[in-house]
Order: structure tokens, then sequence, then C-alpha cells
């Protein structure tokens, strides 16, 4: 009997296009808010008013973003966000590397509760800290600075830091460390030329989340923060909602200007963003 | 090397665990202490009170309004993520055409502030000209003008709905990354079985993914503790305390009212709340652990 | 270049001993090999003589010298690791100068060095590849090169063969006896639960068990009088028979129907074990020698075939190393002849194997 080459016709299955369908739809509603901002930034405040904001514009109208980066109170709005998040991400970092390795690599009796209690702290509101944190500032003199916000951030990101590095860290196999014990190495070379150089995913993952949420956050430039040139970017939005009441175009602008740097870090390190929340969710 | 161990162990933690101690487990110590207190913010000198604080909680109306209103935003803004993160990470695992752009949309919000989500969705709530009253108008209402953030009814909603739209993402990824743990082996049992997808989904699928739903939970509510940026915000607790959560409340008895010490009893009782729903977590982690480990 | 002496050395991980008093003086020079089943303590022994692990009581010295408390670093020895330990982070140069660059030993010598040691073990070509993209064989090498750049004084071997593959386990146990040859004095002591590694490199074995030491000796000593049934079963592949008899005042041994007269000087009397190996027994006809045995099982290996017999007097089935193309069938009844001068007794209550069926 020859060989015959029988084509079955491939059964028609409407999974896969209903499933893309029904996702490009849930897309659509998702990015609705976004691009509604986006539209609005590109518009005149009387456009927006007179209900022409969800069109597509025949001309984009840049006089909105030219307001906000003009700014003199915005370019310190975002010099003081700089000015916190860089040493915060870095601190924070830094601090959970180090107690990271220990955890990973020097355990001792009752070290696994200490890490339970470094690593609850990431899960409590921050309204608990508040009051005491607030009198202890304002009683070093240095509410109305910078400072307490670069510290809280600081401690606020040990937990979820140690936490990335301990479980980073341990992935390193012990015989790499104890091979660079016996060649001579002392814990700390152990640390910088062995696990660190091993670790640099777990940095990444750091870098963005931490720098993400500093960035972001509202709370603690609220309370620690009285004048207008020391507040942050996200006050700003707030603070100037008040000077733009109906500038509707203004507002958006700021707020996607504002969003830019997070922005872009998510767009371009998604990958360690996702991997660290992830990690930190479920490892929690 | 024991030696050796022990004085890199002192010297390695010391800084991390003064830092740790000093600004996260002393201020959360002395809360406990301020919450006997009636400290103004501002005055060196303060009465000790005993329990009057906690005692004032109990006359407390609006402390029972943001104990309601937390309970609904904590249900609430757990159902809706949840499922919503669930039903797209399902969508999502089987190989559509695009699913990394699809994630990307999706996880998108979880990056922008609260603040910037708040004012997002102030746009959207907006009455003449917002999102979703065009909608409304378009469907056959156009004289429809509900200014869903100024009434009472719905400003809660409302503002757990934009709530919902940022963490939907972060429950997306942790059910993707549950379903990817889901060995093939027991998807082909269900195909040789006979099993149709919609068993396959609900007998299998979901069951399995146990621990993720753990931490869904977990999370959700827990975040929905820390809830404050978007309210703050979008409403600001109001319309006549509508939307006052127990955070919210916290922040305006201490800060707008400068009663320091009444505050802290408050965040006393958040504290507690936080830490049934973390001991609870823990456990329900480690029983999952045993089963599914 | 150095001796290494253990004196009592115990160890205790919480509340579980796994050395319980070890005493052993490794001679300057000499190839020690620990062999024992898993779990008996010999990679244990050998990381406290490295000072990964510090001793709960006992003392290790070097050359006469107390190193019990001192650092891995100071004590002028290297490491082979079971799973190589190659920083993959580094190029092989970098890995097998890692030690020189931690000092302050300038770039030059360090690139000198490296390419004096890459010279030795055939690497030259692969300095500036990673680890990764090496063979098994390959990262073995760099581990080894790695270790002997600083010219340690003790040369110490974590199971370093055990994750190859047959074949380059045979090629890379020559090129570690050729380097012992080479590097001369250098002690070196060596993990393995390979008992043809022990065999072949070592100058002496040291069986241990339990966290005990069983027996010490060079090779043939410890195959040909083993201490006890434990050695003499654990040395050997297969495995040393085992067959209980009783030893009457004529120092007879019986069992069953036969009656043996050991030729070597034993002092058991009584119950007794009778040990032989494999290979001191022969296949003659049925009724023809010591005793008679039914054959269960015929391996044939080639060039030669495991059979393994059983009789109603023996405890357990009984091997022998046969000729390569036997006429055997399984059930047949076969005599047995055992070679008198080759028997080893041991009394019923020696330490024995936990065997494995």
């Amino acid at each position: 009997m020859a060989d015959v080459a029988v084509s079955v016709p491939a059964r028609f299955n409407p999974w896969p296009a209903t499933v893309f369908v029904a996702l490009c739809i849930l897309a659509a509603l998702f990015l609705a808010p976004t691009a509604g901002v986006l539209l609005s930034s590109v518009k005149t405040t009387r456009a927006i008013a007179l209900g022409d904001l969800w069109s597509v514009p025949d001309r984009i109208y840049l006089e909105n973003y030219a307001e906000v980066l003009f700014n003199p109170a915005v370019h310190r709005y975002f010099l003081n966000t700089l000015l916190v998040t860089v040493p915060a991400t870095v601190a924070s970092i830094a601090l959970g590397v180090l107690a990271g390795h220990v955890f990973a690599k020097l355990p001792f009796r009752g070290s696994n509760i200490l890490f339970l209690i470094v690593v609850s702290g990431m899960f409590f509101p921050p309204q608990v800290i508040l009051v005491p944190l607030f009198r202890l500032f304002n009683g070093l003199g240095l509410i109305d600075t910078l400072w307490p916000i670069i510290l809280v951030h600081t401690a606020l990101g040990i937990p979820i830091c140690t936490l990335l590095m301990r479980n980073f860290f341990a992935a390193v196999p012990n015989a790499l460390r104890e091979a660079a014990l016996i060649e001579g190495a002392n814990e700390w070379q152990v640390l910088t030329r062995v696990s660190l150089p091993l670790s640099l995913p777990a940095l990444a993952v750091l870098a963005t989340l931490q720098f993400t949420w500093i960035w972001n956050d509202f709370l603690w430039p609220l309370i620690f923060t009285q004048s207008d040139d020391k507040r942050t970017i996200m006050i700003g939005i707030v603070n100037l909602r008040g000077q733009y009441t109906v500038a509707w175009g203004v507002q958006g602008a700021l707020s996607l200007v504002a969003s830019l740097p997070t922005l872009v870090i998510f767009l371009f390190f998604q990958r360690y963003f996702i991997k660290g929340m992830t990690m930190g969710a479920i490892k929690g | 090397m024991e030696t050796q161990n022990r004085l890199w162990r002192v010297l390695l933690l010391a800084l991390p665990i003064l830092v740790f101690s000093v600004l996260v487990i002393w201020p959360l110590l002395s809360s406990f202490y301020y919450s006997f207190t009636n400290w103004n913010g501002f005055n060196r000198d303060y009465e000790f009170l005993g329990l009057r604080n906690f005692a004032k909680i109990w006359t407390d109306r609006l402390f029972f309004n943001a104990i309601v209103n937390t309970t609904i935003w904590m249900v609430a803004a757990l159902v809706l993520p949840t499922l919503t993160g669930l039903f797209l990470a399902l969508l999502l695992d089987r190989q559509v055409r695009g699913a990394r752009i699809f994630k990307t949309v999706f996880y998108l919000p979880i990056c922008l502030s609260a603040i910037v989500v708040g004012q997002i969705w102030i746009w959207i709530y907006q009455p003449d000209w917002g999102l979703l009253n065009t909608f409304v108008k378009l469907a056959g209402n156009p004289d429809f003008n509900y200014a869903w953030l100024a009434r009472p009814d719905s400003a809660l909603f409302a503002v757990i709905v934009a709530w919902s739209w940022q963490q939907t993402g972060l429950s997306m990824v942790i059910y993707l990354a549950g379903l990817t743990s889901i060995p093939s082996e027991m998807l082909e049992v269900c195909e040789i079985e006979g099993a149709t997808a919609w068993q396959r989904i609900w007998r299998v699928v979901i069951p399995l993914l146990t621990p993720s739903t753990v931490v869904v939970v977990a999370l959700s509510m827990i975040n929905s503790l820390k809830g404050f940026d978007i309210l703050y915000i979008m409403t600001g607790g109001g319309p006549f305390n509508s939307s006052d959560t127990l955070a919210m409340h916290m922040y305006n008895e201490s800060f707008k009212k400068y009663l320091m010490g009444y505050g802290s009893a408050i965040s006393v009782v958040l504290f507690l709340i936080a830490l049934t729903v973390i001991g609870v977590y823990f456990r329900q982690l480690r029983k999952v652990d045993e089963i599914y480990g | 270049m150095a001796r290494v002496e253990l004196r009592n050395i115990h160890k205790s991980f919480g509340a579980t001993e796994v050395i319980r008093g070890v005493d052993l003086t490794i001679g300057s020079g000499e190839f020690m090999v620990f062999v024992g089943p898993s779990g008996c303590g010999k990679s244990t022994i050998l990381r406290l003589i490295s000072g990964l692990e510090s001793v709960s009581s006992g003392q290790i010295l070097f050359d006469g010298e107390d190193m019990t408390r001192t650092a891995p670093s100071k004590r002028q020895l290297a490491m082979v690791f079971q799973s190589y330990a190659l920083f993959p982070h580094l190029t092989v140069a970098e890995n097998i100068g890692f030690g020189l660059s931690l000092g302050k030993t300038p770039k030059t010598e360090i690139t000198r060095r490296v390419t004096e040691v890459a010279k030795i073990l055939q690497l030259d070509s692969l300095l500036d590849r990673t680890p990764r993209q090496l063979s098994g064989g390959q990262r073995q090498r760099v581990a080894i090169g790695r270790s002997i750049i600083r010219n340690p004084k003790v040369f110490l071997f974590d199971e370093p063969l055990s994750n190859l593959d047959a074949a380059l386990r045979v090629s890379m146990r020559l090129e570690i006896a050729r380097l012992h040859r080479k590097l001369g004095d250098v002690t070196m002591i060596y993990v393995t639960h390979d008992q043809i590694e022990a065999m072949t490199l070592a100058d002496r074995i040291v069986v241990l068990n339990g966290g005990r030491i069983e027996q010490v000796g060079t090779p043939m000593e410890v195959y040909e009088n083993p201490a006890n049934t434990f050695v003499a079963g654990f040395v050997g592949a297969p495995s040393m028979n085992f067959i209980r008899c009783c030893v009457d005042g004529d120092g007879v041994a019986r069992f069953g129907p036969a009656g043996i007269r050991p030729t070597r000087p034993h002092e058991v009397s009584g119950d007794a074990l009778l040990g032989i190996r494999p290979e001191h027994l022969a296949l003659v006809d049925s009724g023809q020698g010591t005793f008679d045995a039914e054959i269960e099982l015929v391996e044939r290996l080639g060039a030669e075939s495991l059979v393994y017999l059983r009789a109603p007097f023996l405890e357990r089935a009984i091997t022998v190393r046969a000729g390569g193309a036997l006429g055997l069938s399984e059930q047949k009844l076969v005599g047995v002849q055992v070679d008198l001068t080759n028997l080893h007794v041991f009394s019923p209550s020696s330490p024995t194997l936990k065997q494995d069926p």
C-alpha cells in the first residue's frame, strides 16, 4: 500500500480568537483612563470644557507641557524628589544586602525569628508609626527638611530588600563561599567579590521597585514637609491643583511628567519589576 | 571559624538592625505609649490619660463610620481585583498572540502613584465631560450629570473602582506566576481523563492556584488597610465622611485636629487589625505549604 | 609538605554527634583517602581539617602547630569541591587567580602564575572563557588550577570526580595521580565513596563508619586484612560473603555439612562469621567441593560471571566470581570449593555494614 499523505483539515477552534477579542476589549477599557489624561494634556482648557476631551485632536497643543516644564516650582519638586529617592533607594538596598547576607549565609540561633520580624515590617500600615516619627523628627528639628523622608524610606525599605537579597543569596551555592574562604577571602570579600556580582538581577529588581515606590510616595512628604520648596512632586501635583483649578490640560500634563521616570523604568525594566513584585509577595 | 562568623554577623547586621529598630520597631512600640496620652503634636508636655482615648473610640461615631467604610473597602477591594486578576491570568496563560503587550497594559497602572491614579479617575468621574458620564450620555441619557465623587452614596465605591484598576495587575501577575508552576502533566491528565475546559479550570486549575489565592487575598487586605493617598486626593474622606477609612480618620485626627494621642489610639486599632490579618496569612501560608509545598 | 594530625576529634551538629573521637596522623606528602558509606562523616572530617567547620572538641595540628582555631584562609591549604565551586561571573584566568587577587600580589605576577598553572593543566587556550562554556573535565581542571596556584601545603578533595561521567572519571583519576607525583611532597586528603578511586589513588585508606575510624592501612592491607566485618564488607566489589559458622576447639569452622580449617591465624572460637571473597570461591561439580549449592542467578559481565548460590544452611545468597563463558544454568546444583588460605574469621559482635538488598 502506498503511503498517502492525508491532509486533515484543521478543526476550527474558536477559542483563541474569542480570547484575543476579549483581551482587546479589556485592554481598551484598561487603557482608557490613561488615554484620557494623555488626550487632555494636548488640548486647550476650552476644548475640554466644551466636552471635546474624548476626540482625537487634529492639532497637538503643547502649551500645557510648556506651562509645566517651565514652572520653577515643578523644577524644585523634581529636584526634591530625586534628592529623596536616589539616596533612599541606594541606602535601603545597601542595608538589605548586609542583612540578607547574614540571614542567608551566616544563620544563627534565633536568626529566623529576627528575619521574620524584619520582613513583617513590610506589611504594617505606615500610619501606625506616623505620630512617634513625627515627634522624633520634630524633636531633632528636622521637620520641613528632606532628611526624615530619606531616613524613613531607607528604614521602610529594609524588609523587602532584606527578603529579596536573602532569597537571592541563599540561591548562591555555599561551596562558592567556602571556596572563596579557603582561597583567603574574608566575609566582606565573599560578599563583594562573589555574592554581589552574582546577584545583579536582584539589585536591578530592588532598584526598580524601591525607586518607583519612593518616587510615588505621598504620605511621608505630606507629614514631614510644610514649605513649598521642600515638597516632592506628588505633593506638588496636589498643591498645583489649586493654582490650575480648571486648567485640566495642565494638570494632565503635570501628572504625566511626574509619572515619566517611573513609567520609563517600568517599561524598560518590566521583567525585574514583575519579578520583584511576585517574589516579594509570594516568599513573604 | 565560628569566632570570625560571630564577628561578621555583628558587623554586617549592626547598621540594618539599628536603622530598622530606631525608625520602625521603636515608633511601633511608642505608638502604644502615645495612645495613652493627649499629646497635641507641638507642646513638649502631655498628660497621661490612661485608657480614656480608647474609651473615646467607643463613643466616636466617626470611628465607627471609619470601621464600616474600611470593612466595605477591604471586602470590595479584595473581591474586585482578585476576580479580575484571576480572569485575566486565565485568559493570558494560554499562548495568546500579543500576550506580552497585554500583560504590560494590565500591569501598567501599578507603576503609577496613587496620586496620579486618583487624578486620572477624577477625570473619569468628572460630571460634565468625564468618560463615565460621556458613556451614559451616549447610551441615550443626554442630560445625565451625576457627580460620582460628590455624592455620599457613590464616593466610596467610585474610589474603590479606581483602586481596583490599579491593583488588578498585581493579582494578575501573582496568578500568572502560580499558573506557570502548575506542572503540565496535571493538565495532560485532564485531557486524557476527558475533562472539559470548564471542568479543568474549576476542578483542577483553580484549586491548584490556592497558594496564589492566599497571597493575593492577604496582600489586598493589607494594601487596603494602608490605602490613604488615593482617598486623600479623590475625596479627602468626604463627602460627609462617607469615604472616611481608618487610615484617613487617623490622619485627620492626628494632623488636622492635632489630637495625636487619640490618633495613636486609632493607629493601635489599625495595627491590631493588620496583625490579625498577617497572623492568619502566615498560618494559611504554612498550611498551604504543607499541602502544595 | 605538612604532617596533619587529628587528636581525639569530636563534632556535633546540634544534638547529633557526627564525629565520635577520631585520632589520625597523615604523613607529609602522603595521599590519604577517606572512604565510607554516606553519612559516615568523611566529608565532615575534611571540612574540619579545612577549617570550614569548627571541631566540638579535639585538636588539629599541621606540622605540630595547633591549627584548631585558625581561619581556613590561614591554613595554607587548597580544596577541590564536588561541584567545582567555580565562580560563574569570572573567567577561567580570574578563577585560577582569585586567591592571589585578594591579596597584594601585583597584576603582572598573577598573570605570570596563572599562565604557568594553565600550561601544566592544558588550559592555556581556555583562559578567557567562563565556567559555563567549559566541559565537566575542563571545569575540574580549572578547580584544580585554582588550588595549586597558591602552593598549598595540604590539598583537600571532596568527592571531586563524582559529577563526571564514567569515562571522564577514569582519565581524571589518572590526572590526579599524575598531579600528586608532579607536586611531589604535597599532602593530599581525598574523600570519596568510590572504592576504585580509593584503591588506585591512595597511599593509605581510612575506612570510616558512623563517625569512627574502622581501619587505616594501605589499600592492599585493608583489602587483604580487613579489621572487622564492616571493612571487609565495604571494601571490595562484589562484597565479601559472610557465612555464620561455629569454630570448634580444633579450629575447624562448621556450617551446614561443611567443616573447614582456615589457615590464617585468628583468635575466634565458638559462634563466628566466616568471610570469603567471591574470587576465593570456585565452582566444581556437585559433590566435589566443600559444599553443594543451587545456582539462583548468573550475571554475565563478559570477562567474568557473577554466580549467586543458595543452600538451605546459608542465610543469604553467596556470590562466586567465575570465568566468562561457563555453561551454567540456573537451578543447577554445583559444588563450591573454598580457598582455605584466604578465609577471614570474625567474631559475630564485630561491627557490620548495613547491607542494602
